[in-house]
């Protein structure tokens, strides 16, 4: 069977800045930003930084209805993986091809509007994450039955307890029918009764055949919902002949590493 | 073997339980060419216009969003869109018109300055707004992708909904100062569309180097001043020296809000600069929509 998404040597490299050595003037920066907007001089600027490679040469491939999981340490990469999925950030060399419509929650009320109302953001969230207005319109009510607001519709959401507004958020985002659906930690929201609540929902998103990427730091969450699991570490990924193996892997790796830094202090 | 992790409450919730995953068989049919296809180098500009007519509903949703939101926690509201260009110019008129005694051009100084504060005030909010979009969309621009033209694009529209509904208010002022209307008025919409255009571009080109560099915003309300005052709205264009006019053309502003206030109070248009005007803001269009496609390659990497 054709890969649903697959991806070809796949790097971001970003770049820290080194204070010390720069101090640019407004001069520098009109100058600058002049010359590299038209010539092109991208990498003579790009020279001022220390390169750090999130991601180094990936490559993979998935196939429809697959559960991808993401585990690793903070920084290993997991998220910059994502957001090149999502178009939000762009690689710096490799290739990757996607055959479906890509939905994207990295982070659980983006764009949500604090003087609108619950009604008014659930049309303004559902068009960013990539709704169509009557989609919208005919889950609505599925939306807010989810979020459990519903008597607080016709307030404005700066209003909202943090809770609450979560829980909107989530709900906008579970109605979401794209092929693909990137998910970076985002399961847990709100007291526990809706996090399982969301957690089952997300199983539910998982088993109808769509492709699913999920990052989190759950691995107990990972383990019960991904047919795949890719560790990341370091910008690499690497997968294991089956789940609990990989997860095992990662384990390993935390314990290795606690155990590197007991004895050095 | 133990998936325990103390700081989260939900795996030492729950007892640990192997599931063993059936191979899935789903039956989906994918399309024979990728949907999306995700390159270091930017694709042609016809994918992007394609972008842009896929997410056109975004589009409306924040300028609907901007309009919205934009006079809760007011006590005017709305009615700021008509008192701030009146304001102003009851304030240029007072010092400018009385007190300094600025000429006109033979014509009355409240319409001659109100014709051509109009589009300014339109022009100068558009780019304001635009260049500061970016920025202020920054948690929506890290987290979902969509064509980052419409984040300036909507803060234009805004100003744009704005400016129609002062140009009511103009009209009733001209027809108190007893302006004949010429034929000349169906010029205006051409014109609107030109400054749109111009303060989309300028916009945009802001919008952008203002997500990389923060000056932009200190220096910006600077060059807008500046700016207003290399076009003639509080003075006539007749004050400019001849030998410096091929100059004080150049600014595209020029041509813009002469031709305003000409198509509005019947004058004699100067199609020179109107043409010196359209060429030029042609020019900077293009320029600036280059500018944006190099710097959207690395926003979410910068703001």
């Amino acid at each position: 069977m054709r890969p649903i998404i697959s991806v070809r040597n796949l790097s971001k490299r970003y770049y820290i800045e080194r204070p010390l050595n720069r101090n640019p003037t407004f001069r520098d920066a009109v100058i600058e930003t002049v010359t590299s907007s038209f010539l092109n001089l991208g990498r003579q600027q790009k020279s001022l930084g220390v390169p750090l490679w999130a991601l180094r040469e990936v490559n993979f491939e998935v196939h429809p209805g697959e559960v991808v999981g993401l585990i690793g340490r903070n920084g290993a990469g997991k998220s910059t993986l994502l957001k090149i999925l999502a178009r939000v950030v762009k690689p710096s060399a490799g290739e990757v091809d996607i055959y479906g419509r890509v939905g994207s929650l990295l982070g659980v009320g983006t764009g949500f509007h604090p003087d609108l109302t619950g009604r008014e953001n659930i049309l303004l969230n559902g068009t960013i994450l990539g709704m169509k207005t009557p989609e919208i319109r005919r889950k609505f009510d599925e939306i807010v039955d989810f979020s459990e607001v519903g008597q607080f519709l016709d307030t404005a959401v700066k209003h909202y307890s943090s809770g609450m507004y979560l829980r909107l958020a989530f709900s906008i985002a579970a109605h979401l029918e794209p092929e693909v659906m990137l998910l970076d930690e985002v399961l847990a929201v709100g007291d526990k009764p809706f996090r399982e609540k969301c957690f089952a929902k997300m199983k539910s998103i998982s088993r109808d055949g769509r492709t699913v990427f999920i990052v989190s730091h759950n691995l107990k969450q990972i383990e019960e919902l991904c047919s795949r699991v890719f560790f990341v570490n370091e910008g690499r990924l690497y997968e294991e002949s089956d789940v609990i193996t990989t997860i095992t892997k990662y384990l390993t790796h935390i314990s290795a590493y606690e155990e590197r830094t007991a004895t050095a202090s | 073997m133990s998936f325990t992790d103390e700081a989260d409450p939900i795996i030492s919730d729950l007892p640990f339980t192997s599931h063993p995953k059936p191979a899935k068989t789903v039956t989906a049919v994918l399309p024979d060419e990728p949907l999306i296809r995700i390159r270091v180098r930017k694709q042609f500009s016809l994918v992007e216009g394609r972008e842009i007519w896929i997410h056109r509903e975004l589009l409306y949703y924040l300028v609907w969003r901007d309009l919205k939101a934009r006079y809760k926690q007011t006590i005017l509201g709305g009615s700021w869109i008509i008192l701030q260009p009146l304001l102003m110019t009851l304030v240029f008129a007072i010092f400018l018109g009385r007190i300094a005694r600025v000429p006109s051009d033979g014509i009355a100084y409240v319409p001659f300055l109100f014709s051509a504060l109009l589009p300014w005030t339109f022009f100068s909010n558009a780019v304001s707004a635009s260049s500061y979009s970016l920025i202020n969309n920054a948690p929506l621009l890290t987290k979902v992708y969509f064509p980052r033209l419409l984040v300036p694009a909507a803060a234009t529209l805004v100003r744009l909904s704005d400016f129609t509904v002062s140009a009511v208010v103009l009209l009733v002022l001209l027809i108190y100062y007893h302006q004949t209307l010429h034929w000349t008025i169906l010029l205006a919409p051409v014109l609107v569309l030109q400054v749109t255009l111009l303060a989309l571009g300028i916009g945009m080109w802001f919008s952008a180097l203002n997500a990389k560099y923060r000056d932009i915003s200190t220096a910006l309300p600077v060059l807008l001043q500046l700016w207003m005052f290399t076009t003639p709205i509080v003075y006539p264009a007749s004050l400019v020296p001849a030998k410096w006019t091929w100059l004080y053309e150049l600014n595209p502003m020029v041509g813009i809000i002469e031709g305003f206030r000409s198509a509005l109070l019947g004058v004699q248009m100067n199609w020179r600069s109107l043409a010196i005007s359209t060429l030029v803001s042609f020019i900077l269009i293009l320029l600036s929509t280059h500018a944006f496609e190099k710097l959207d390659e690395e926003f979410a990497d910068v703001i």
